[in-house]
């Protein structure tokens, strides 16, 4: 499948990109990622715990993930020749013990 | 003599565990990825899409919700990896191929349950993770980890799509 | 629109790293920074040393007992004999800071330990084994040397942190694993202790009797007996192989010139 790959891709979590109008769509894409933070932050977080208020390392990991995860859905819809990616959602669970995973899935579509 | 077997309990019990599921679960790895590498192609066609509405030109005669779920568990090679892993943090590359052997074959699943029950497409799908804990030792440490697909599948009422 | 169908390239969620190198990275890298952790404990243990003096230690920790030791009446025979013969033994070393006392723990295993403080415990099964008082001598003077050297403090400072800091890493899971790391590691270091302790004790011995006749007769009947039974192998785990032992004793003997031969004394509570 040689498709030119488009110069940038526009993402948006409603039925369509605002202003455009959606002419082929291809199916859905993914991103996954899995991520642990390193001890030191882990074990300062567990000290925040006890103070209470944002648990910035933990914001940090999950933040990463997420960007992450959206890269390689983008991925995903570039290698489609897609050109926007709609009804994004993202979903986070924890799978062991200061590790956490996160997707990001959409439809990759072409839009004009 | 006695300290010997004890360390040969110690590291050596664990080491063939160690060894045991990385080989076994390499072999099982690659012949899942086979098998669904294989049924993608063989659904490959039918569209699945996450808008929550459908398409303007869709004429649908019915629908229904389908879904479609799969518990993966983590072997005892990835979990060390993993606990090794959340000392120095970054990404946990070994579980990687689970996860998405878990998603791809949860979305598998729910293709054949449209097709199953006759539907020609599935929109407004979404996915779902849950992990699912041990029942004994009070609930901690991770026995699997659930994917979950859902979504309608709609039946066109006429071949014009 | 139109619904055409595609699919993504395989592999985007995937990383290319084979798990064996990842975990061949993590274990290495880990070592690594394992082996970093057990100098820094070590320097830092030794620095501890230094800024507590063993008078220090003498006070922080006079009348000192282990919670879970089981000992002895106060006023059993055996006990109060072998204060008796730890003070003579005692006063051969000129200024010692400690104020020692013996206490007896109610155990069949043979055993003799060195505490904070200048505590040393010697365990009835110990005593149920020594045939002469130049035996029980021997022992109490290695356990001598230790304080002279400070070896109980520098073990547990090590053992504890190092055991702390596993702990804090590990997390629940893998107490048992990281322990039998935390023993390895140190084993090697108790070695070299033990020499010298041996060589404190055949000292005191020798300033106490004139001779260095049947001290270390206990270590050639234990090395007589097979090592597998209960009752001696606790000993064995940190001290040197008893025939080693028992070498380097009648080496140390002949270099100093230390008679073997002389009046052996009976056990002061025998008869």
């Amino acid at each position: 499948m040689t498709i030119s790959t488009p110069p940038s891709i526009e993402i948006s979590n409603t039925e369509t990109i605002p202003g455009r109008r959606i002419v082929e769509f291809y199916g859905v894409v993914t991103g996954n990622t899995v991520r642990a933070k390193h001890l030191g932050k882990d074990i300062l977080a567990g000290l925040k715990n006890i103070v209470g208020g944002e648990l910035k390392a933990y914001t940090e990991l999950l933040q990463d993930s997420r960007n992450e995860a959206t890269q390689r859905m983008i991925e995903e819809a570039r290698s489609m020749g897609a050109n926007a990616v709609v009804n994004v959602r993202f979903a986070t669970s924890s799978i062991s013990q200061g590790a956490a995973e996160l997707f990001a899935y959409g439809t990759a579509v072409r839009v004009e | 003599m006695g300290q010997n077997f004890e360390l040969l309990v110690n590291f050596g019990l664990p080491l063939i565990l160690i060894v045991v599921a990385y080989f076994v679960g390499s072999l099982l790895e690659k012949r899942h990825y086979q098998s669904i590498r294989a049924r993608e192609a063989e659904y490959f066609g039918f569209p699945v899409v996450t808008f929550d509405t459908m398409p303007e030109d869709w004429r649908v005669s019915s629908s229904n919700l389908v879904d479609g779920s799969v518990v993966v568990s983590l072997d005892y090679f990835k979990r060390i990896i993993a606990g090794l892993r959340a000392i120095v943090g970054g990404r946990i590359r070994t579980y990687e191929p689970l996860l998405d052997r878990a998603r791809r074959e949860a979305v598998l699943r729910m293709i054949e349950s449209a097709r199953r029950q006759g539907y020609d497409a599935v929109f407004n799908v979404r996915l779902d993770t849950s992990r699912l804990a041990n029942a004994r030792g009070n609930g901690e440490g991770t026995a699997g980890v659930e994917m979950l697909a859902y979504g309608t599948a709609v039946k066109f009422a006429s071949l014009v799509r | 629109m139109r619904f055409i169908a595609r699919k993504p390239r395989d592999g985007i969620n995937v990383s290319d790293t084979h798990p064996l190198a990842e975990a061949g990275l993590l274990v290495v890298g880990l070592s690594a920074i394992f082996l970093a952790l057990v100098v820094a404990v070590i320097f830092f243990v030794e620095l501890a040393l230094y800024l507590v003096p063993a008078d220090t230690e003498a006070r922080l920790f006079r009348n000192w007992l282990p919670a879970d030791l089981v000992t002895v009446a106060p006023d059993d025979e055996r006990l109060y004999q072998a204060q008796l013969l730890l003070d003579r033994l005692a006063a051969h070393w000129a200024d010692a800071p400690y104020d020692f006392t013996v206490e007896i723990d109610q155990s069949e295993v043979a055993n003799a330990m060195a505490m904070p403080g200048g505590l040393i415990v010697l365990t009835s099964g110990l005593l149920d084994q020594v045939e002469t008082e130049n035996e029980l001598a021997f022992v109490l003077g290695h356990e001598l040397g230790h304080f002279r050297n400070r070896d109980h403090l520098r073990a547990l400072g090590r053992v504890g942190a190092l055991s702390i800091l596993l702990a804090t890493v590990a997390g629940k899971d893998s107490s048992r694993l990281s322990l039998t790391i935390t023993d390895l590691t140190l084993r090697g270091f108790s070695r070299k202790q033990e020499t010298r302790a041996d060589e404190f004790g055949l000292a005191v011995v020798y300033a106490e009797y004139g001779h260095v006749g049947e001290a270390w007769r206990l270590f050639e009947r234990w090395d007589e007996v097979d090592s597998g039974t209960l009752e001696v192998a606790s000993y064995f785990s940190t001290h040197p192989q008893t025939a080693d032992r028992i070498d380097d004793l009648g080496l140390l003997a002949r270099r100093e010139h230390w008679q073997l031969d002389g009046q052996v004394t009976p056990l002061p509570w025998l008869d």
